[in-house]
């Protein structure tokens, strides 16, 4: 069998976790490799937790879902006991270091728990729109599944449009990017 | 205005609602006529933004019913006319299309099958495969391809409307709401520099001349008066379909000659079957793969030989037994012991089959 990446993100509706998997999905898919990434969309979309599934392998990919992750991301309390099934004992939890939870309601099983303040850092430091490419910044980094360049290639694919009315997007959603790599 | 949407062949990453809009283009659809429903919806968006670019067109219509005989309509002008449904839509069109099984149209429908029964789930199921196969009243004389992939998702609807107007029988593209919001990648390409010839499209009603002296005229019928009228000319229709079947029917199957255990899925569901077997093959385990593409016709042949070979047959489907019951019915007779995984409106993992076939091995 070929190594799948197998990558579940999961937040509020509005959190922006479906153009992340989307976002790396189109990069992965530049850099040549096969990406397969499927929303979980109904209900969710109307306000609930919204999980996107993604994997990326060199080779094809078989059935769309799947249910050992090898990393988590969760960035809502909701988000979080949703996705507690999917973690394995190879899987790395990430959350958001904001989500006031109980410590035993955390993923025990789990390889790694990465707790990372990507919701302060956004609000303080850059703006609470870039949050999600923070968190994308994060999970390259944890994963490596696309060079930081080609998922800046990817960003700029899918907002260009906004960066030319106003490029000091640009250089926020880069610096997201990079901030988010470094929290990993 | 340019004719040709695809003029290289190029690969692309896309939902597969999007792949059907283009393979429509691609296979040269002239006109689709629909009503939205989830989770269909893209297929007509796509389509909608395409066709005024390329001189194709466009009918809302008021609800399914209606999308169906319209889409019936279009083929009667000799147009290559087809539409898309989902679940409750894919019930109200059945009565159109049983009009198109009766007067032998070539209608082309996609369905991206969610949950059921009635509005249930807008997301994903296989549980369309009765009604797709078998439909309205009538036999059910019907081409069926159950797709797997965005790439067959975009070759077999671009073959739909060539089968549909070579044999004259309404024909389906049986995906579903995975299929539909999923993105990978394929490859897209323009069909006649694959050698592939279009099955030109011929107009039923409106011909020149004069019926009866200068041309036969032409009989479309969905009513008869007497018992044995009908009685016949269904005759003729099974002749032609026994017919077409050998040339139509189509499946995917491998590690089966010595297998103990075949695990026989079709559509989305058959990707993680084809990795579990190929997973547990690589663990030595005596474990054979068959997926019909062709859900009707059906490759009753294949199956009833694999049903006197194999110790034992796992049926995999996220329905509660709609493709299981295609499979007995096609294996009667057969020795294998019929073992299931139904999962009816949900997703089966790689790893559920796998321990499913550990379990009965």
């Amino acid at each position: 069998m070929a190594d799948v990446i197998k990558i579940m993100l999961a937040g509020e509706g509005g959190q922006g976790v479906q153009s992340v998997a989307e976002i790396l999905a189109e990069a992965a898919d530049n850099e040549g490799k096969e990406a397969l990434y499927i929303p979980n969309f109904g209900v969710e979309q109307r306000g609930g937790v919204s999980i996107a599934f993604l994997q990326i392998s060199s080779e094809r990919i078989g059935a769309p879902k799947f249910n050992t992750a090898d990393i988590v991301v969760a960035l809502s309390d909701r988000a979080i006991y949703r996705t507690k099934q999917y973690v394995g004992e190879k899987t790395v939890f990430v959350y958001d270091s904001g989500i006031d939870i109980p410590q035993e309601d955390l993923p025990k099983e789990a390889a790694k728990l990465l707790a990372i303040p990507a919701l302060e850092i956004a609000k303080n430091e850059l703006h609470p729109r870039v949050f999600n490419v923070i968190i994308m910044g994060a999970v390259v980094k944890a994963t490596g599944v696309v060079t930081d360049k080609d998922a800046k290639n990817a960003i700029e694919k899918k907002l260009g449009y906004k960066f030319e009315q106003n490029p000091k997007l640009r250089e926020l959603n880069y610096k997201a990017i990079e901030r988010g790599m470094e929290l990993v | 205005m340019p004719d040709k949407l695809i003029t290289e062949e190029k690969r692309v990453f896309m939902t597969g609602n999007e792949v059907v809009a283009w393979a429509a283009m691609a296979a040269g659809a002239e006109i689709m006529y629909g009503y939205p429903i989830t989770p269909q919806n893209e297929i007509m968006h796509y389509w909608t933004r395409l066709a005024p670019k390329y001189n194709r067109r466009f009918l809302q219509t008021e609800d399914e019913l209606s999308a169906g005989f319209t889409t019936l309509g279009g083929v009667m002008a000799g147009r290559k006319a087809f539409t898309a449904t989902a679940g409750p839509g894919n019930t109200l069109m059945q009565e159109p299309l049983s009009m198109a099984e009766a007067m032998r149209l070539p209608t082309v429908t996609i369905i991206q099958q969610r949950g059921g029964p009635s509005t249930a789930t807008v997301i994903y199921s296989q549980q369309e495969v009765t009604m797709t196969t078998f439909g309205g009243n009538g036999e059910g004389l019907r081409i069926v391809y159950s797709t797997a992939n965005h790439q067959e998702l975009f070759d077999y609807t671009i073959k739909a409307f060539n089968v549909a107007w070579k044999y004259r029988f309404p024909t389906f593209i049986l995906g579903d709401g995975y299929q539909a919001k999923m993105r990978e990648s394929l490859t897209i390409y323009d069909p006649e520099q694959r050698g592939i010839e279009f099955v030109p499209a011929e107009p039923f009603v409106g011909k020149p001349g004069t019926p009866g002296v200068d041309r036969e005229p032409g009989h479309y019928r969905n009513t008869y008066n007497v018992e044995e009228e009908l009685y016949d000319v269904l005759q003729e229709f099974f002749a032609d379909y026994e017919k077409m079947v050998p040339e139509v029917v189509e499946y995917h199957s491998f590690d089966t000659e010595d297998a103990d255990v075949v695990v026989l899925s079709h559509g989305v569901v058959s990707r993680g079957a084809k990795e579990a077997v190929e997973i547990l093959r690589k663990e030595g385990k005596k474990v054979g793969y068959f997926r019909p593409i062709t859900l009707r016709p059906l490759p009753e042949k294949e199956l009833k030989e694999l049903a006197t070979k194999a110790k034992k047959l796992l049926v995999v489907e996220s329905a509660q037994g709609q493709f299981g019951k295609l499979i007995k019915n096609a294996i009667y007779g057969g020795t294998a012991e019929f073992l299931t995984l139904y999962k009816p409106g949900v997703g089966i993992t790689t790893e559920e089959i796998i321990s499913r076939v550990e379990e009965i091995l």
